[in-house]
């Protein structure tokens, strides 16, 4: 054993050299917010089994990992904070004012928080270190999705009411470009590459391919599933796939990244909300808000593996594996 | 002065900038409100307005209301985006006629002969009675010893995102929000979406815009578009004798909660 040690630690340095944070051995834990139970259900995601239930204050939906996934970051609506919580003894560490009615957020590289406030017409930079707000950009009307680019020099923040996302520069945190999309805009996401984003929009059905570089919708389809709403929107670690949810629609829709056309669907409860991939991209899991509980897809087979009950009203989900 | 990608980036924002102030004209959009200021249509109207601008603050769009009498309108013909109207069905209809070509919202009335005589530029926001009808039929199907009336909105409404509406209407407006507000917050938010979506403030590209593409997000969780009898698609709400909301329509169970033209007239009877 003893001569893994220096191995290991070289692995270590060369890991921080190249990512510039110290990623700890991931947990297998899948977090979920339980928004109307206002707490966090913990799910090993070896076993599917729920390992604890943690309670962590007022509204809870948006949540997320900071950079070095140590802590879990939970927006608490109703708190106006964000709620921050060890990912690994499941205390809740702190909470920090975030600004009024805090939704969803994404983490910078940096590790400050963007978030949107949905009925201040923000969106608020937030150091979730020194509780430092940094910066009030506003936005459009109820704002939500908030999208950081891999390389950290792009921020998306999409309002739903004017129907557009905003693309906010960094570190200058200046509005460079407002891009129309379909009603109701609800999330945008950035493929590894950084050189496309994806926007899903609830009233008009559609999913929006951005190019990064020009600001321009280069494609836009209307999601051809019945009654779909699309909501949730992630890609496959290899840039092929697309994976929205379509909230009362109740499925998945697996798209090509690249045309947009629909490769499959696969039922799984009702008004799917918030979703996330495993990090091979194998698993998905889908918070099901009006069955109270989260559903494992087999990404390849496009089959339901395992329904797992949580809280109530679960809206979003993260794993660190 | 060394040239690095840090001295170079406030130049590409600029350029940033430079491209999509290029790619967006600026249009200032004048809009026509009949009517009196004590009614909630008018303050439906202002926070529409409002929200139009914020909007707009992103695309170079400015918005601003007018208020004529009929006569004044009639009688000059003011070169407008479109004119959002409350009032009685007959003043509505010569409206429609002094400003054919321009689409008019009528934002207060309910009348079925209005929606059935079809004219092209008079668009009908609030249901008709004839929906409303149709929407306490389907309650009464499921729910027979009910008493209940069918409303376009409720201030309690929280679904969707009726909730925001319901929330900012009442920070800004001081009041909470009913149905006329509603009808004239919407037919604003109309006009903004058919002025982003076709880059244009003529009247004659939003009116055809309207009656074909529309496809509006009112917050009460459908896409809104207007029947050719210019009566807006929407989903309606159920009240009990109490004032208390108590569900909607379409009536899950009874009829498809999409099938919006399960209630009142889908068509002109030719």
């Amino acid at each position: 054993m003893t001569f893994m040690r220096p191995i290991a630690f070289a692995m270590l340095v060369l890991l921080t050299l190249a990512v510039g944070t110290v990623v700890a051995e991931p947990t297998h834990r899948v977090f979920v917010t339980n928004e109307r139970s206002d707490s966090i259900s913990v799910i090993d995601s070896r076993t599917n089994e729920v390992e604890a239930t943690v309670d962590v204050g007022d509204r809870p939906r948006g949540i997320g990992f900071s950079p070095d996934r140590a802590h879990v970051y939970v927006a608490l609506g109703e708190e106006n904070a964000i709620g921050v919580i060890d990912a690994r003894t499941l205390e809740v560490v702190k909470k920090v004012s975030a600004g009024s009615d805090p939704e969803a957020f994404a983490v910078h590289p940096n590790g400050n928080i963007y978030l949107s406030n949905e009925d201040a017409n923000l969106a608020t930079v937030l150091n979730p270190a020194s509780g430092e707000i940094l910066a009030e950009i506003p936005v459009g009307i109820e704002p939500e999705g908030v999208g950081v680019s891999p390389d950290g020099s792009r921020v998306m923040v999409t309002s739903e009411s004017t129907f557009m996302v905003h693309v906010i520069a960094v570190p200058e945190h200046e509005v460079v470009a407002n891009v129309l999309v379909g009603a109701r805009p609800r999330e945008v996401t950035f493929t590894t590459d950084g050189k496309l984003a994806y926007v899903t929009s609830e009233i008009s059905g559609q999913v929006s391919k951005i190019d990064v570089a020009t600001n321009a919708v280069v494609l836009q389809v209307r999601l051809e599933v019945p009654k779909a709403k699309p909501k949730g929107v992630v890609v496959s670690p290899d840039q092929k796939t697309l994976y929205v949810s379509t909230g009362s629609g109740n499925t998945i829709a697996a798209l090509n990244a690249d045309t947009l056309e629909l490769l499959g669907t696969v039922k799984v409860g009702k008004r799917v909300w918030g979703i996330a991939l495993s990090r091979d991209g194998s698993r998905l899991y889908t918070c099901n808000g009006v069955d109270d509980t989260v559903s494992v897809v087999d990404t390849a087979s496009l089959t339901v593996v395992a329904t797992i009950q949580v809280g109530t009203a679960p809206w979003g989900v993260v794993i660190d594996d | 002065m060394r040239i690095t990608a840090r001295s170079l980036a406030p130049l590409g924002a600029a350029i940033v900038l430079l491209f999509c102030a290029a790619t967006v004209a600026a249009l200032e959009v004048r809009l026509i409100y009949v009517g009196s200021t004590d009614e909630s249509a008018w303050l439906g109207v202002s926070q529409g307005q409002h929200e139009a601008n914020i909007q707009g603050r992103f695309l170079d769009q400015t918005y601003t209301v007018e208020r004529m009498t009929p006569e004044a309108l009639s009688q000059s013909r003011p070169a407008a985006a479109a004119v959002v109207a409350a009032g009685e069905a007959a003043v509505l209809q010569d409206l429609s006629e002094a400003m054919n070509g321009v689409v008019v919202f009528n934002v207060t009335a309910d009348d079925d002969a209005l929606r059935r005589v079809c004219t092209k530029n008079l668009l009908h926001v609030p249901p008709s009675s004839a929906m409303k009808a149709d929407a306490v039929a389907q309650w009464l199907h499921k729910n027979p010893d009910a008493t209940v009336e069918a409303r376009a909105w409720h201030p309690k409404f929280v679904k969707y995102a009726a909730r925001d509406l319901n929330k900012r209407f009442l920070r800004v407006q001081g009041v909470a929000m009913d149905d006329d507000a509603w009808a004239g917050w919407a037919a604003v938010r109309m006009v903004a979406e058919a002025v982003i979506r076709t880059q244009s403030n003529e009247p004659s590209a939003l009116l055809a815009f309207m009656k074909t593409e529309i496809a509006f997000d009112g917050q009460k969780g459908v896409p809104h578009t207007f029947r050719d009898t210019g009566q807006l698609r929407q989903r309606m709400l159920i009240v009990d004798e109490a004032g208390k909301l108590t569900g909607e329509a379409p009536v899950r169970g009874v009829a498809d909660t999409t099938d919006l033209d399960s209630l009142g007239v889908p068509s002109c009877q030719r």
